[in-house]
């Protein structure tokens, strides 16, 4: 297919559609807003539904709802958004179903700005919900990574049967770049008859299912709990993605960063680079699993004496950097949060600041 | 072959079409041609990449710019600054008025309509191929036809504003004028300019082409790509 061009936003629901989903449930906030009104135009053209729920809590609930008939289902929204939907997310973990969540990041706390921020890192990675459960969180740097990482999205929920998250910051959702999409989306076969309320028609065999979260037995909820870490250890095996950008040279500055924020240090390193100034970059793909060996040995390299995180954030990944780091090297942060997106320039200042 | 379009200017057209990055270089262009140019931000539906963020620039060069108060800036709510009523009560030389995108984004205009229907109004819609949903004649006339309802004034010129950003080549603004040249048919409304950016110009065999090309220093970018003056 040729190429077309497109904003995030547009871009997630088409891929959406590309991977087979056919259920979108949401609730309009900007910045993420043209999903929906994507969806709600492209969805009835392949037999698909869009349906705007009353508030984001309500959308939570549908998303559980068609996940655990074993239907591929998706919604977007942006951070405050997230917040309303945290509590369904934790119920969707813990009945162990599959559901893709967008969040097109906006400035917080509480309603913030519209404007681009990182600020719900913790919120993606360590929780936001309550219990024992993580997101596989996905974040893309551009609008084509935003196509792919949205498909492979359903591909990695379906396989943990649990919610997988892509996160952009407003940009993502609202700049446009020339994207291309792969045909279909290839999947493993389906064993949804195992634990999906699809109806007893046309089901291989006679067990009844039932979606829940409620575990009264202290046996039984242990056993739920330890069979979430299994796959969440298994994920930290197998799926941490991560870029790394100038990282064969003999850095002495290795920068953390990303979506957004890490295209901006890479034109900050191209013009550090002219001046005779390497500096490194390590672009987590995945914030969790966190790419904590890479950032690791990235770090530790002989030439490298400083590593900083940078986010548009007031610090929040520089967390898992420094758990990563062991202490090996001071790490340093730099953030903003308001909106306005730190300049190739000012990150400049701030790295050499450092040396 | 140049531009010489003066009067009051809606610019209008599929969400994402370009329209403000064409109406921020055609007020430019033409305030570079010695006329005097006044342009306003209608853009009520979409939160970024608006012509506020080219204000600085275009007053630098001694455009008018007008916009909602600086304290609504970057709120997304559907202010309309009273300012508008009066620059199309008294127009300067060339008046652009930047619309929102779809028929959603020139609502605003139908607020505008005692105002407007006392002038003579052109309405130019811009039409990258490479977008959504107007990537044929089918598409461009359904968009058209959406935004005359809503707006209530019918479109007078079109505008192919074929790219890719910065995998654009010549072969990608031939398919746009193709396809404007096809939409100019079916409707019967005239060519008005495509678009090119500035570096691309040198390489457009320009006698493919029965309009004049705008020039387009691109205004509104990424902030990880230098500004370019």
């Amino acid at each position: 297919m040729a190429k077309v061009l497109m904003k995030g936003n547009e871009a997630i629901g088409e891929a959406a559609i590309r991977a087979g989903c056919k259920n979108y449930f949401a609730y309009p906030i900007t910045p993420q807003s043209e999903v929906a009104e994507y969806l709600a135009k492209r969805l009835p053209e392949v037999g698909g539904v869009f349906l705007q729920g009353e508030s984001e809590v309500a959308v939570g609930y549908m998303i559980f709802g068609a996940a655990g008939a074993g239907e591929r289902v998706m919604t977007t929204s942006s951070s405050p958004g997230i917040s309303l939907m945290s509590e369904a997310i934790s119920y969707i973990a813990g009945a162990q179903v599959p559901a893709v969540f967008v969040n097109i990041m906006r400035g917080g706390p509480g309603l913030g700005g519209i404007l681009p921020s990182q600020g719900d890192y913790f919120q993606a990675t360590k929780g936001g919900g309550h219990g024992d459960y993580h997101l596989l969180v996905l974040a893309p740097d551009g609008v084509q990574e935003a196509v792919e990482m949205t498909m492979n999205a359903f591909t990695l929920a379906e396989k943990y049967r649990g919610p997988v998250m892509i996160m952009g910051d407003g940009l993502i959702g609202q700049m446009m770049e020339p994207v291309e999409f792969p045909d279909t989306l290839k999947t493993e076969p389906s064993n949804k008859d195992d634990w999906a309320t699809s109806g007893m028609d046309h089901r291989k065999s006679d067990k009844r299912n039932l979606v829940k979260s409620l575990f009264l037995d202290p046996t039984e909820l242990n056993n739920n709990n330890l069979a979430l870490k299994a796959k969440y250890d298994q994920m930290k095996r197998e799926e941490v993605l991560y870029e790394g950008y100038n990282t064969d040279t003999d850095y002495t500055v290795l920068i953390v960063s990303y979506g957004t924020m890490s295209r901006v240090c890479k034109t900050a390193i191209d013009m550090m680079k002219e001046q005779g100034i390497e500096v490194g970059l390590l672009r987590p793909k995945t914030l969790f699993p966190f790419p904590e060996k890479p950032v690791f040995d990235a770090a530790t390299k002989e030439s490298c004496k400083h590593v900083i995180s940078i986010e548009m954030s007031m610090g929040q990944m520089v967390e898992d950097v420094e758990r990563s780091v062991k202490g090996r090297r001071e790490v340093d942060f730099y953030g903003e949060c308001g909106g306005d997106i730190p300049t190739p320039e000012k990150i400049i200042q701030v790295i050499k600041a450092l040396l | 072959m140049d531009i010489d379009i003066k009067g009051i200017v809606i610019i209008c057209g599929n969400y994402g079409s370009g329209k403000t990055e064409t109406a921020i270089n055609l007020a430019a262009t033409r305030k570079r041609d010695g006329i005097d140019v006044k342009i306003a931000d209608l853009d009520l539906v979409n939160p970024y990449f608006r012509t506020r963020e080219a204000k600085i620039s275009l007053e630098a060069m001694g455009i008018e710019v007008v916009l909602p108060d600086k304290q609504y800036m970057h709120a997304d709510l559907p202010i309309l600054t009273p300012a508008v009523a009066g620059m199309i009560q008294q127009p300067s030389e060339l008046t652009i008025l930047d619309a929102g995108g779809d028929d959603v984004g020139v609502t605003v205009l139908a607020a505008l309509e005692d105002h407007l229907s006392k002038k003579k109004v052109q309405m130019l819609q811009v039409i990258n191929r490479f977008r959504p949903f107007t990537d044929d004649v089918k598409g461009c006339v359904r968009i058209k036809e959406e935004i005359e309802a809503t707006s209530k004034i019918k479109i007078t010129g079109l505008v192919s504003n074929a790219n890719l950003i910065d995998e654009t080549t010549p072969e990608h603004i031939y398919k746009g004028y193709d396809l404007l040249t096809a939409v100019s048919e079916a409707t019967g409304i005239k060519i008005e300019f495509i678009t090119a950016c500035s570096h691309l110009i040198p390489q457009l065999e320009l006698d493919r082409f029965t309009c004049p090309v705008l020039e387009i220093n691109r205004q509104l970018n990424f902030p990880w790509k230098q500004f370019n003056p």
